[in-house]
C-alpha cells in the first residue's frame, strides 16, 4: 500500500506516463479495502465543518476517519503520505443525478431511468445501477465520489439511492439503498421560464388535475396502510407498500418543483400530508424562502450554470441564486443537473456560485456537507470529521478551479483508481502520435 | 368558371334582398334574367350632407348625385336630377368608401385550385388568383360594410409564393360584379406554408415539404424569381430562333411570375420588422416593386430603417391584448418588452405616417372585422393624423392597386362607394349609418322595431330561489342605448347593452346585488300588450354558474318620465356601432382595444433593441481609450504581459505594452488587479437567429442562409456579451449532409442585423456527418442517406454536379451560345464550396466520418475549414494537420449519443499538440457565456499552457473563421474587441467586467447592476398601467411579434442534454427526447441541443 501511494504521489507530475504504463496491463479495478491506517500529512485540510487547516493531518483507518487536525497522534503502523502543497477535501457529492442508470443519452438500450406508468413508488434505482458504467470512473476522477441517483418520469418516479463511485456491485456502492421517493410536481403556469409561456400559459386546469392525482395517490396509499395495519384481508400491493415509509415519515419525498407556485404548493402539500420533503430544482426558491424555512424544507438546486428564468431576468440570475438562498438562511445543495456524463463538472457549478457572490467555503459546502445532510447521510459523508467515512480527495489546488488536478481519492479508505475510459483512450492515442513522431509533448509535463 | 361563380353568388344575393332598401340597377348584362326583370331606380341624390370628398377635402353642405353605380356629380351647388331618388342627409357626413388594403381568403373545399403544377415546388403558386375561388358571403360583406369598408383586397392564403390578390366590393352583387380586379399584387412570405389550400405540406403537416424553415422559404422565393428570369431568357432565345436552342417547356408558374419582374406590385408578409428588412433585400435583388404587409406592428422600433426602405407598408390595426398580469406570479412572468409593446403598438400607424412612410390600413389579423374602425380610431387617438388615416383607407390603397380612377374619392366618375356617418369618422361616438357600394345603398343596422326606453320593474328568482326584484332604467342617447339596474341605494350600470329587433340583451356585474360574477340578461320586449296590461319583458337571467332564472319585467315609466340621473351615470366605454345586434359574444378583445384609459401615450420611448436590455443609443466610442495596469493576455507573440496597458484608438488597438503614453484627450481606465483578454469568439453558435436553425427537409440545402435571419434582438447576445463574447459563428443545424450557409457576427447589441455581420468574414457553409444526417433515431426515414456510406456518396455527387454547373456558366459567359443556364442557388453555393470560395464547417464525431470527408474533399482539391464537434479528432489528428483543417470542439461533452461515446476531454490538447488549430465552442446559448473556463479545460486535460489554452476561444477560432487578421488577439491594428476580467480569464472566479467591440463598450457590469432597478420599475409601472386600464388580459392576441418564439433557436437534430433556460432539472430533459420528426412541434418547452 505504501509503495503504491508513494508511487502515486511521485507520479503526479507524470500522470500520463503512469497511465500509459497502466493502460496495457491494468484494467480499472475497484479500490482495495483499507488494511492499515493512513495519515495524510502536510497538506491544507478543508474539513468543511470547520475552517481550513494549513499543514494539517487527516488520519483514517478501516475506512473511517480517525482524526483531523494539526496535532494528530499518528500511530506507528500508519502509512504517512506527504501531501505538502496539496489540498484535502471531503469527496464531492452530487445530490441529484441519474449516474449508473444512464450510459449514453440517446441510446435507449443504455438507459434505465424510467418505469412504465405514472406512479412507481416502489421502483428502486439502486438495483439498476450499472457498476461497470464508464461514467463512474470519469466522474470520480474529478473528485465527485458520491451521488444521489434517482429515477425520473411520471408523477412518482420511484426511489433513489445514495451511492459511492466505486465498487464491484451496486451493493458495494450503496451508501443508502433507498434515500427518498421522487415526485414531480405538475408544472404551473406563469413564473419564470420562457418555455412555459409557449405552452400556452401552462394550462392551470391540467396542473390542478395532476395535483389532485397526487393527493389521491397519497390518500389511497394511506387507506392501504391502514387496511394492512388492521390485519384484514387487504391483499399485498407493491406500489402502496413502497409508500409506507414515506407516510410514516421515515423516508423523505424529493419533489421536483421550480416556479414559485409549484414550490409553495409542494411545500404546503408536504405539510398537509405530514411528510418529509426536499425540493429539487428550486429555480424560484428565493421567492419562497420564508415558507421553506418555516417548514424546514431544504432545496437541491438543479444546476447553477444555466440560463436565467425569463427574458428580462438578470443574466446572472441563476448564478446568484445560491448566494441569495444562503443569505436568506435556506438550506440548499447544488447538483449538476446535466445528465450522468457531466456529473464530473459539479464543482464548477458551485464555482460559478462563488464567482457571483458565495464564499468559496460555502460553495464547497453546497456540494459536500449540505448535500450529505439533505440526503440523510450526513453522519457518514460530507466533511472531514472523525467517525465519518474516509471518502476524500487530494488536489493540487482549489477544487473549484477548473485547472486544479485531482491527484488521489479514497472512498471508505480505499484508494480509488483515477484512470477512466478517457485516460485510457488518451494514453492510447498519445502512443499513436509518439510512434508517428508528430507529438509536441506538453511542456508542463 | 364563370358559371360556377354565378352559382356561388346566387345564394348570398337572394338572401340579402331582404336587407336591401334599393336593389341593383338594370344594366346590360350577359346573363339572361330569370323570371321578371328587375329595374329599380338607378339615380340617387344625397342632399344636405357634409361631404368629405377625400383626405383633407370638405364640402360643408352639398349633394352627391349617383347614376348607374357611378358618381355623376358632387358639389355644394349641384342640380338634382328629376328622376333621382332623394335622400336627405342633413346632419350626416359622407366619406369615400373605405378600402381594406389586405385580407386573406382560403379556397373552400369545392373551389380548391388545381393542386399540381409542373414547377418543382408546390409552394410556388403565382398562377393562383384569389378571385378565382373567392366566394361572396353576405354576412362577411355586412361585417365589412358596418366598418365603412366598400372594397377590400383579397389575397391567397396558402403556399410561400402564394399567388395574386384581387379587389372585391363588399356589396352583395353576384361575383361577376363584385370582383373589381383579378390581379392587384403577387403575395409572398418568407416563412413556410402556413397550411390551407391543400397543397404543399407546411410545418404541422404530415410531410415535411421544402421549405420547412423561414431560411428555406426566403431562398425558395429567390429561386423562383431566378427561375422566372431564366424562363423569360430561354423563351426569348427560342423565339428569336437562336441556333441550338430547343423548345423550352412551358411552365405556367414561371409565366405568371413575369409581370412582377417588370414592376407589378409584390406584397411581402412581414411578421416583424426584421422581415421587412429581409423582404426589402429580396426586392432589391430582383428590382421588385415591393410593398410590406406589416403583421407584427412593431415597425416603430426601427423607424429610420423602415423609412429607408421607401416602400408602402400595409399596416394592421390588430393591436395586442394586454398580457395577463393579474397575479404576482403571472406579472413576474411577463417581460417588459411585451408590456411596452402592448403600450406602444397602437402608435405604430401614427409613428410610421409621421415619419413620412406611406401606409395603407388593413383588417389583417383582426379576429373580428367589426373591430376595424374602433382600432383605427384608437390609432388616431394615439397619434395618427386623421387625414392620413383616411388616406390610408382610401386614396393610398386605391393608388397602390392602380384603381385610383375608380376608388378612393367622392368625385364624378368614381364608383359610387360611400360611407354615411353620424359625424366625424374618427370620433368614438360616430356611427356608420349606411354604406353605398356601386350605387347600392346598404343600411348598417336596421332600426329596432321597438324601443326599450323607460323604467322597468324586474321580478325573478335569485340563485338561492328567493323571489327578488330589480329596477331597470333604459335610456337612449343618440343612437346609443344605455341602461342601469337599481335596488335601494345600489345602482349598477349594464354593459354590452343591445337591442336587436325586439330582444334586449345586456350583462352586469352581480357583486353589488349579492350575485357571483357577471350575469347575462336577455329579454324579449312585449310592447303591444293586450287590454290594459303594461308593456313587458319576458326573459332570462343566466347566472355565473350557468344556471338560469326566468324574469318578467313590467314597464313602470316611459322614456318621457325617465329621471335625469341616468344621463349622468357613467356608461360603457364608447363602443361605436360595433356588434350591436350582430353577434352574441363580442370578444373581449374589443373592450381591451377600445378602453379609453389606454389612449394615453406610450410610457417609454423606443430603445434598441426594444425591451428590458435595450439602450437609447449606440455606445459612443471614445476617440482614444487606454486600459492601464492590467495583466494583458495578448494571445499574440507577446504572450501574457503583467502590469501593462492597451491603447485603443478609433476602434482599433494601436499599442499594447508597458509604459505606454496616453495621447491627449485619451480616456484612461485603470485596470489594477484586472485581466484583459481578447474578446471571446464562439466558433459554433445558434444564437441570434430566427429563421429556424435547420432547413432539414432535404439532404442538401446549401442555398439557405442563416445570414438572412439574424435576430439582432435575441437577448442571448446581451447575455453572451456579459460572458465576454464579442463574435460568434452562427451556424445552420446538422439535420442534413450539406446544410445552409453560416454567418459570422459581432455581438453589437442594439444594431440591426446587417450591422451585426462581421463584414470581413469569408462566407461558409455547414456540413454534417454521422447519426443526425442519416436519421438514426428515426424509425421510418426513407431519406437518402441512411448510412455513412451514403453520406460519402452524396457529397461526391453534389461536388460533381457543382463542377458541371460552374463549367456550364463559364462556357455560357464565354460565348453566350445556346440556351442560357439557369441560376440554381443550391448548385451555385456548392460550386463556391468546390472551388474553395466558401468555407466548410463540418459537424462530425467519428474518425471514419472525419477521414472520409477529408479524403472526399481532397479528391476535389477542397480543404475543409473546420470540423465542428470533432470529438474523435484525437484519433486522426495527424491527418487533420496534414489536410489543414481546424478542429472546433467541445471541451468535455461526451456520451450524449452513441457516436459521442468515445469523446474524451483531452481531445483538444491532443489535436493542438499534433499541430491542428483548435478552438472550443459552445453550441449553446448558456455555455457560450463561459467559454473562458471551457478553455481552462485544455489546461486541465492534457496540460496545454494557459496562454495557449486561452487562444482556444480567441485567436484560434478567429483563424478558423478566416478573421485572424482582424480579431482574436490584442495586437496593434486589430479590432478593439476585448474583455476586462476581475480574475484570470481561466479562473472559475472570473467575471467579465467590461466587454468592448470596435472600441465601443457594449457591456459594463456596473451599468448592468444599476440598470436592474430601472428594469424593475419599468416592469411594475407597465403592470399598473395594464391593471388600471381595465383592459382584458391574456387574450390570444397578447403575444407580440418576436418570431424567435415561433422558430427554433437551437439545433434540435440530436440530443445533447444541457441546462439552458428551458430546463427544469434532469427530469425535464430526460422526458423530452425527440427525433427529427419531433421538430415540427415548435412548442417544446424543453430542448435538447444538437451536438
Amino acid at each position: 500500500m505504501l509503495r503504491k501511494l508513494q508511487r502515486a504521489v511521485a507520479a503526479l507530475a507524470v500522470v500520463c506516463l503512469l497511465g500509459s504504463a497502466a493502460w496495457a496491463n491494468n484494467p480499472i479495478i475497484p479500490g482495495k479495502p483499507q488494511d492499515q491506517p493512513i495519515a495524510l500529512v502536510g497538506g491544507t485540510v478543508h474539513p468543511v465543518d470547520g475552517p481550513a487547516i494549513a499543514g494539517g493531518v487527516v488520519l483514517f483507518d478501516k475506512g473511517k476517519i480517525v482524526a483531523v487536525g494539526k496535532d494528530v497522534q499518528i500511530p506507528a503502523d500508519a502509512e504517512r503520505v506527504d501531501v505538502s502543497g496539496k489540498h484535502v477535501f471531503p469527496g464531492l457529492i452530487d445530490p441529484y443525478t441519474n449516474i449508473g442508470l444512464e450510459e449514453v443519452g440517446a441510446a435507449a438500450a443504455t438507459i434505465d431511468t424510467q418505469e412504465v406508468g405514472d406512479a412507481n413508488p416502489s421502483a428502486k434505482a439502486i438495483v439498476a445501477v450499472n457498476a461497470e458504467s464508464t461514467v463512474i470512473p470519469v466522474t470520480r476522477a474529478n473528485g465527485v465520489l458520491s451521488a444521489l441517483t434517482a429515477p425520473s418520469g411520471g408523477t412518482i418516479a420511484g426511489l433513489s439511492a445514495v451511492i459511492n463511485m466505486d465498487g464491484w456491485t451496486w451493493e458495494d456502492m450503496a451508501v443508502e439503498q433507498v434515500a427518498g421517493m421522487h415526485v414531480s410536481w405538475p408544472r404551473s403556469g406563469g413564473g419564470g421560464g420562457r418555455g412555459r409561456g409557449r405552452r400556452g400559459g401552462g394550462g392551470g386546469g391540467n396542473s390542478g388535475e395532476a395535483v389532485q392525482r397526487i393527493r389521491e395517490t397519497f390518500a389511497t396509499a394511506r387507506a392501504y396502510m391502514k387496511a394492512r395495519e388492521a390485519g384484514g384481508d387487504q391483499p399485498f400491493d407493491s406500489k402502496w407498500e413502497g409508500m409506507i415509509p414515506v407516510l410514516q415519515g421515515n423516508l423523505p419525498v424529493f419533489i421536483s418543483a421550480n416556479s414559485e407556485s409549484e414550490i409553495s404548493n409542494a411545500v404546503a402539500f408536504a405539510d398537509q400530508e405530514n411528510i418529509k420533503c426536499v425540493i429539487v430544482g428550486g429555480r424560484e426558491a428565493d421567492k419562497c424562502t420564508e415558507l421553506l424555512k418555516r417548514n424546514d424544507v431544504p432545496v437541491i438546486l438543479s444546476g447553477v450554470q444555466r440560463l436565467p428564468n425569463g427574458q428580462d431576468s438578470p443574466y446572472d440570475e441563476a448564478f446568484t441564486l445560491p448566494k441569495r438562498l444562503q443569505d436568506a438562511g435556506v438550506k440548499y445543495a447544488i447538483s449538476s443537473a446535466e445528465g450522468a456524463a457531466n456529473v464530473r463538472n459539479l464543482p464548477y457549478h458551485a464555482a460559478t456560485a462563488a464567482a457571483y457572490g458565495l464564499s468559496q467555503e460555502d460553495a464547497v459546502k453546497s456540494i459536500t456537507l449540505n448535500a450529505a445532510e439533505i440526503l440523510g447521510v450526513g453522519d457518514r459523508l460530507g466533511s472531514l470529521t472523525a467517525n465519518k467515512d474516509a471518502t476524500l480527495v487530494i488536489t493540487d489546488g482549489d477544487i473549484l478551479e477548473v485547472t486544479t488536478q485531482v491527484e488521489m481519492a479514497f472512498i471508505r479508505g480505499a484508494m480509488v483508481d483515477l484512470q477512466s475510459k478517457h485516460t485510457l483512450l488518451y494514453d492510447k492515442y498519445l502512443e499513436k502520435y509518439r510512434r508517428l513522431g508528430v507529438l509536441n509533448e506538453p511542456e508542463q509535463q | 368558371m364563370i358559371r360556377s361563380r354565378l352559382q356561388r353568388g346566387v345564394l348570398p344575393a337572394l338572401a340579402i334582398c331582404v336587407a336591401l332598401t334599393v336593389a341593383a340597377q338594370a344594366q346590360d348584362q350577359t346573363t339572361p334574367p330569370e323570371g321578371l326583370r328587375e329595374n329599380n331606380p338607378a339615380a340617387h341624390a344625397l342632399i344636405n350632407a357634409r361631404i368629405v370628398t377625400g383626405p383633407g377635402q370638405l364640402i360643408e353642405s352639398g349633394t352627391v348625385v349617383i347614376r348607374d353605380g357611378l358618381i355623376k356629380a358632387v358639389g355644394a351647388d349641384v342640380q338634382i336630377p328629376a328622376d333621382a331618388r332623394v335622400w336627405d342627409l342633413e346632419g350626416k357626413t359622407i366619406y369615400p368608401g373605405l378600402i381594406d388594403a389586405f385580407s386573406e381568403v382560403s379556397p373552400s373545399e369545392e373551389a380548391t385550385p388545381a393542386a399540381e403544377t409542373n414547377y418543382w415546388n408546390p409552394n410556388v403558386r403565382p398562377d393562383i388568383q384569389a378571385s378565382s375561388y373567392y366566394v361572396s358571403n353576405s354576412s362577411t360583406n355586412s361585417d365589412y360594410r358596418s366598418q365603412g369598408v366598400t372594397a377590400r383586397m383579397i389575397a391567397p392564403s396558402a403556399g410561400v409564393v402564394r399567388g395574386q390578390s384581387g379587389v372585391v366590393t363588399t356589396g352583395d352583387d353576384d361575383l361577376a360584379k363584385a370582383i373589381l380586379n383579378d390581379s392587384v399584387a403577387l403575395h409572398a412570405q418568407l416563412t413556410p406554408n402556413r397550411g390551407g389550400g391543400g397543397f404543399g405540406g407546411g410545418r404541422g403537416g404530415g410531410q415535411r415539404t421544402y421549405p420547412s424553415s423561414p431560411m428555406g422559404a426566403m431562398t425558395l422565393v429567390r429561386q423562383a424569381f431566378y427561375d422566372a428570369k431564366w424562363y423569360a431568357q430561354v423563351w426569348e432565345a427560342y423565339n428569336a430562333g437562336q441556333e441550338g436552342v430547343s423548345r423550352p417547356e412551358r411552365t405556367e408558374v414561371l409565366e405568371a411570375m413575369q409581370p412582377y419582374l417588370n414592376g407589378s406590385m409584390v406584397v411581402f408578409d412581414a411578421p416583424s420588422y426584421l422581415y421587412a428588412l429581409r423582404a426589402d433585400q429580396v426586392a432589391r435583388e430582383f428590382g421588385l416593386n415591393a410593398a410590406i404587409l406589416s403583421e407584427g406592428g412593431d415597425e416603430y422600433r426601427r423607424l429610420d430603417a423602415m423609412k429607408e426602405l421607401g416602400r408602402l407598408f400595409i399596416v394592421s390595426v390588430n393591436f395586442p391584448d394586454a398580457p395577463d398580469v393579474s397575479t404576482p406570479e403571472k406579472a413576474a412572468g411577463v417581460t417588459v418588452e411585451r408590456m411596452m409593446h402592448w403600450d406602444t403598438a397602437p402608435e405604430n400607424p401614427g409613428r410610421l405616417a409621421s415619419a413620412g412612410i406611406p401606409i395603407a390600413l388593413s383588417t389583417n389579423g383582426l379576429s373580428d372585422v367589426g373591430d376595424f374602425l374602433d382600432n383605427v380610431r384608437k390609432a388616431v387617438a394615439r397619434g395618427l393624423d386623421a387625414d392620413q388615416a383616411l388616406a390610408a383607407m382610401t386614396t393610398v390603397p386605391a393608388e397602390a392597386f392602380g384603381m385610383s380612377d375608380r376608388l378612393g374619392n367622392v368625385a364624378a366618375g368614381m364608383s359610387a362607394n360611400l360611407v354615411v356617418t353620424s359625424g366625424d369618422l374618427f370620433d368614438n361616438d360616430t356611427d356608420v349609418l349606411e354604406t353605398w357600394v356601386d350605387g347600392t345603398r346598404y343600411e348598417v343596422e336596421s332600426t329596432p322595431a321597438v324601443k326599450a326606453t323607460g323604467e322597468w320593474e324586474i321580478a325573478f328568482n335569485a340563485p338561492g330561489g328567493e323571489s327578488q326584484s330589480l329596477k331597470l332604467v333604459v335610456s337612449e342617447n343618440g343612437s346609443r342605448t344605455s341602461a342601469k339596474l337599481d335596488r335601494g341605494e345600489t345602482s349598477v350600470n349594464l354593459r354590452n347593452v343591445s337591442l336587436s329587433e325586439s330582444v334586449f340583451t345586456a350583462t352586469f356585474t352581480g357583486e353589488d346585488f349579492g350575485y357571483d360574477g357577471v350575469v347575462l340578461m336577455s329579454a324579449t320586449l312585449d310592447m303591444a300588450p293586450d287590454g290594459d296590461e303594461k308593456p313587458a319583458m319576458l326573459g332570462t337571467f343566466v347566472w355565473a354558474d350557468g344556471h338560469r332564472s326566468s324574469l318578467t319585467a313590467e314597464q313602470i315609466a316611459t322614456s318621457e318620465t325617465t329621471p335625469a340621473s341616468l344621463e349622468a351615470a357613467p356608461q360603457d366605454p364608447p363602443q361605436g356601432r360595433r356588434g350591436r345586434g350582430r353577434r352574441g359574444n363580442r370578444g373581449q378583445n374589443a373592450e381591451g382595444a377600445n378602453d379609453s384609459n389606454s389612449n394615453l401615450p406610450a410610457m417609454y420611448p423606443v430603445n434598441y433593441p426594444y425591451g428590458a436590455f435595450g439602450r437609447s443609443e449606440q455606445p459612443q466610442p471614445p476617440a482614444a481609450v487606454m486600459f492601464t495596469n492590467a495583466t494583458v493576455w495578448t494571445c499574440g507573440p507577446e504572450g501574457i504581459l503583467e502590469n501593462a496597458s492597451v491603447l485603443v484608438e478609433n476602434g482599433r488597438i494601436s499599442a499594447v505594452g508597458k509604459d505606454l503614453q496616453a495621447p491627449e484627450g485619451c480616456v484612461t481606465i485603470d485596470c489594477t488587479g484586472k485581466h484583459i483578454s481578447p474578446g471571446i469568439i464562439d466558433c459554433h453558435s445558434h444564437s441570434a437567429t430566427d429563421g429556424g436553425v435547420n432547413e432539414g427537409s432535404q439532404s442538401i440545402t446549401a442555398e439557405v442562409r442563416i445570414g438572412d435571419f439574424i435576430n439582432c434582438d435575441d437577448v442571448n447576445i446581451y447575455r453572451q456579451l456579459a460572458g465576454g463574447v464579442t463574435a460568434a459563428n452562427v451556424l445552420h443545424g446538422s439535420a442534413n449532409t450539406i446544410g445552409g450557409q453560416n454567418q459570422v457576427i459581432k455581438m453589437r447589441w442594439g444594431m440591426l442585423p446587417e450591422e451585426m455581420k462581421f463584414s470581413q468574414a469569408p462566407e461558409g457553409v455547414k456540413f454534417a456527418l454521422g447519426e443526425n444526417v442519416t436519421r438514426k433515431r428515426s424509425q421510418d426515414s426513407t431519406r437518402y442517406p441512411r448510412s455513412r456510406m451514403g453520406v460519402e456518396q452524396l457529397v461526391r455527387d453534389a461536388f460533381t454536379a457543382a463542377k458541371a454547373y460552374r463549367k456550364r456558366w463559364e462556357e455560357w459567359n464565354a460565348n453566350q451560345q445556346g440556351t442560357p443556364p439557369r441560376v440554381d442557388l443550391e448548385l451555385k453555393a456548392l460550386a463556391e464550396i468546390v472551388f474553395g470560395e466558401r468555407l466548410i464547417h463540418g459537424h462530425s464525431y467519428r474518425q471514419d466520418d472525419i477521414l472520409a470527408l477529408m479524403r472526399t474533399c481532397e479528391d476535389y482539391g477542397v480543404t475543409i475549414a473546420t470540423f465542428q464537434h470533432i470529438l474523435e479528432g484525437y484519433k486522426v489528428a495527424e491527418t487533420m494537420a496534414e489536410h489543414g483543417v481546424g478542429g472546433s470542439s467541445f471541451s468535455d461533452w461526451w456520451a450524449y449519443k452513441w457516436e459521442a461515446y468515445d469523446a474524451i476531454p483531452h481531445n483538444g490538447a491532443i489535436m493542438h499538440n499534433v499541430g491542428v488549430v483548435v478552438s472550443f465552442n459552445s453550441d449553446s446559448a448558456e455555455l457560450a457565456r463561459r467559454l473562458n473556463t471551457e478553455a481552462a479545460k485544455a489546461v486541465k486535460y492534457g496540460g496545454v499552457p494557459e496562454a495557449e489554452a486561452l487562444k482556444f476561444v480567441t485567436l484560434n477560432p478567429a483563424i478558423q473563421l478566416g478573421v485572424g487578421d482582424y480579431v482574436g488577439s490584442l495586437e496593434p491594428g486589430k479590432h478593439a474587441d476585448l474583455v476586462v476580467w476581475n480574475h484570470s480569464p481561466l479562473s472559475s472566479y472570473a467575471v467579465a467586467q467590461q466587454t468592448w467591440i470596435d472600441g465601443r463598450k457594449y457591456f459594463d457590469r456596473e451599468d448592468d447592476l444599476a440598470k436592474r432597478e430601472q428594469v424593475r420599475e419599468m416592469h411594475a409601472a407597465l403592470v399598473q398601467r395594464i391593471l388600471s386600464s381595465g383592459a382584458t388580459m391574456g387574450g390570444n392576441n397578447a403575444a407580440g411579434p418576436n418570431p424567435d418564439t415561433i422558430w427554433e433557436t437551437d439545433d434540435y437534430s440530436c440530443q445533447h442534454a444541457h441546462a439552458d433556460g428551458d430546463y427544469f432539472g434532469i427530469m425535464g430533459h430526460l422526458d423530452d427526447v425527440f427525433d427529427l420528426h419531433g421538430h415540427e412541434d415548435h412548442d417544446h418547452a424543453d430542448h435538447n441541443h444538437d451536438h
